[in-house]
Order: structure tokens, then sequence, then C-alpha cells
């Protein structure tokens, strides 16, 4: 198969705060942002967002139960520029992608973030006994789109 | 809600198969069921479904019925993801704008 590279996911946005600020929201304030209900593993049962600050932490989501679902894990901790995670909502590690976050003072006061969600190319090289073992799910469905787009 | 169809479509295994089967290049039914472990009808049914999440195509051709992969199905998938990234970005600056007023 041919391995093209998949365009990695990109967004940005722009906040009115400084650039600590941003960070400090976006990380340990995650809890009062992120809209759980709809991008959550338990959905409507998910109760609250959780990122362990450091590098190596964790990052999950605890549910009505207080059963905890990782996300993924913090790869690189470089407050309050950058925060390079591995990405796997859901899923074994091994089917983590990776997601970058960035942070850039732009006028004053005020914050670029930017998000390239990517490395999708790996889960369309697996083989073919591997790919059986982990048929469900939407990562299932990432590995086919990759497989398609690197058609 | 399409990338919600396309997903369903694809967490069959069997229907994943078919679909694969595709990514070699449009295909018959008949031929398709000479790579997937089910019978004709079984693989008429999986087609059914994968046309309604636009991720296959049809066209007579003769007496056949040849089956294509359809990008529409993936390019909603794509733009599910994108919108997962934008959804959570805005709610962040909302909530961050908000703060910085204070």
């Amino acid at each position: 198969m041919n391995e093209t590279a998949i365009a990695p996911v990109r967004q940005s946005v722009e906040v009115s705060i400084p650039l600590v600020k941003a960070f400090e929201i976006f990380t340990s304030e995650a809890n009062d942002w992120w809209p759980l209900r709809e991008h959550s593993i338990s959905g409507e049962r998910a109760s609250e967002v959780v990122f362990e600050l450091e590098a190596s932490g964790r990052v999950y989501e605890i549910d009505a139960d207080g059963t905890q679902h990782d996300w993924g894990k913090i790869l690189q901790w470089d407050p309050p520029r950058r925060l390079l995670l591995s990405w796997y909502p859901g899923h074994a590690v091994s089917e983590a992608t990776e997601v970058e976050i960035r942070f850039t003072e732009t006028s004053q006061g005020s914050t670029l973030v930017e998000l390239e969600h990517r490395d999708w190319e790996k889960l369309g090289s697996r083989a073919t006994p591997l790919r059986e073992s982990y048929d469900k799910g939407w990562v299932g469905v990432l590995r086919l789109y990759a497989d398609r787009a690197a058609l | 809600m399409t990338y919600g169809t396309v997903i369903e479509a694809l967490a069959d295994p069997t229907r994943r198969k078919v679909f694969e089967s595709l990514r070699q290049g449009p295909r018959s039914v008949g031929d398709i069921a000479k790579e997937v472990p089910v019978s004709r009808p079984a693989v008429s049914q999986h087609l059914k479904v994968l046309r309604g999440a636009g991720l296959v195509t049809d066209q007579a051709q003769g007496t056949k019925r040849i089956y294509r992969a359809d990008q529409k199905g993936l390019s909603d998938l794509r733009a599910y993801l994108d919108g997962y990234w934008k959804d959570s970005l805005s709610s962040f600056a909302e909530h961050a704008n908000k703060k910085g007023k204070r």
C-alpha cells in the first residue's frame, strides 16, 4: 500500500487573554469549557475532564459512576507555549494519534491557539491480524479512512 | 450527522471487508463474494448499507452491476473530525474571553 502522508486536521482560535492565562485555562481549567456532552466517551454521563499537568501526565474523563476513561497522555509539557498529546480516547495506546497545541502571543494581551491532530498514517500500516483485533469504534473507521486516503 | 452513518456502516467487520475489497478497484457482487466469507445476498445487503452511507456507488455495466468506493462518505468523516476540534476550540475561546473581561 502506498503510505502517502495524510493531511493533519488543523484548527486555530484567537482569544483575548494573555499567553500564560490562555495555556492555564486550556489545561488546568479544561473542565470548565470542554464540550463533554458532545465530545467524550460517556456522552451525557460524562462528568469531568482532567489534565494531569506534567510530562507523562494522563488526560482522562470521569463518568457519573466515577469510572475513569483515558483520552491520552501528555508527551511534551512546555508551558505556556506548547502541549503535545498522544490521543486515543476509548482505545488502546497503540492506536494513538498525536495532538499538538501551540500558544502564541499575538497583539498585546491576545493569544493564538493552534491545534494539529496528526499521525493518521500509522493507522493505515497495520498487518491484517492486528487490524482484525482492533475492529471496533471510530479508530477502526479512521484506519480505514487512512487506508482510503492513502490510495 | 452523516458521519454517524459512516461510522455505523464501517463498524461491522464483514461490511468493512466488503468496503476494503473495493480498494483494489471496481467490482461486481460476485467478485466481492469471492473475497469475503459471506453469501452473495449478504454482500448485496452490505453494499446497500455502504451505499446509504455514501461509501460506495454503483453503475450498471451490461448485465452486471459494478460497485466502486465513493469518497463522499470519507469526506463526511473528515468534516466530522474538523468539526470536533472546531467545537472544542470555540468552546474554549468563549470561556477564555469571558474570563478575560472579568
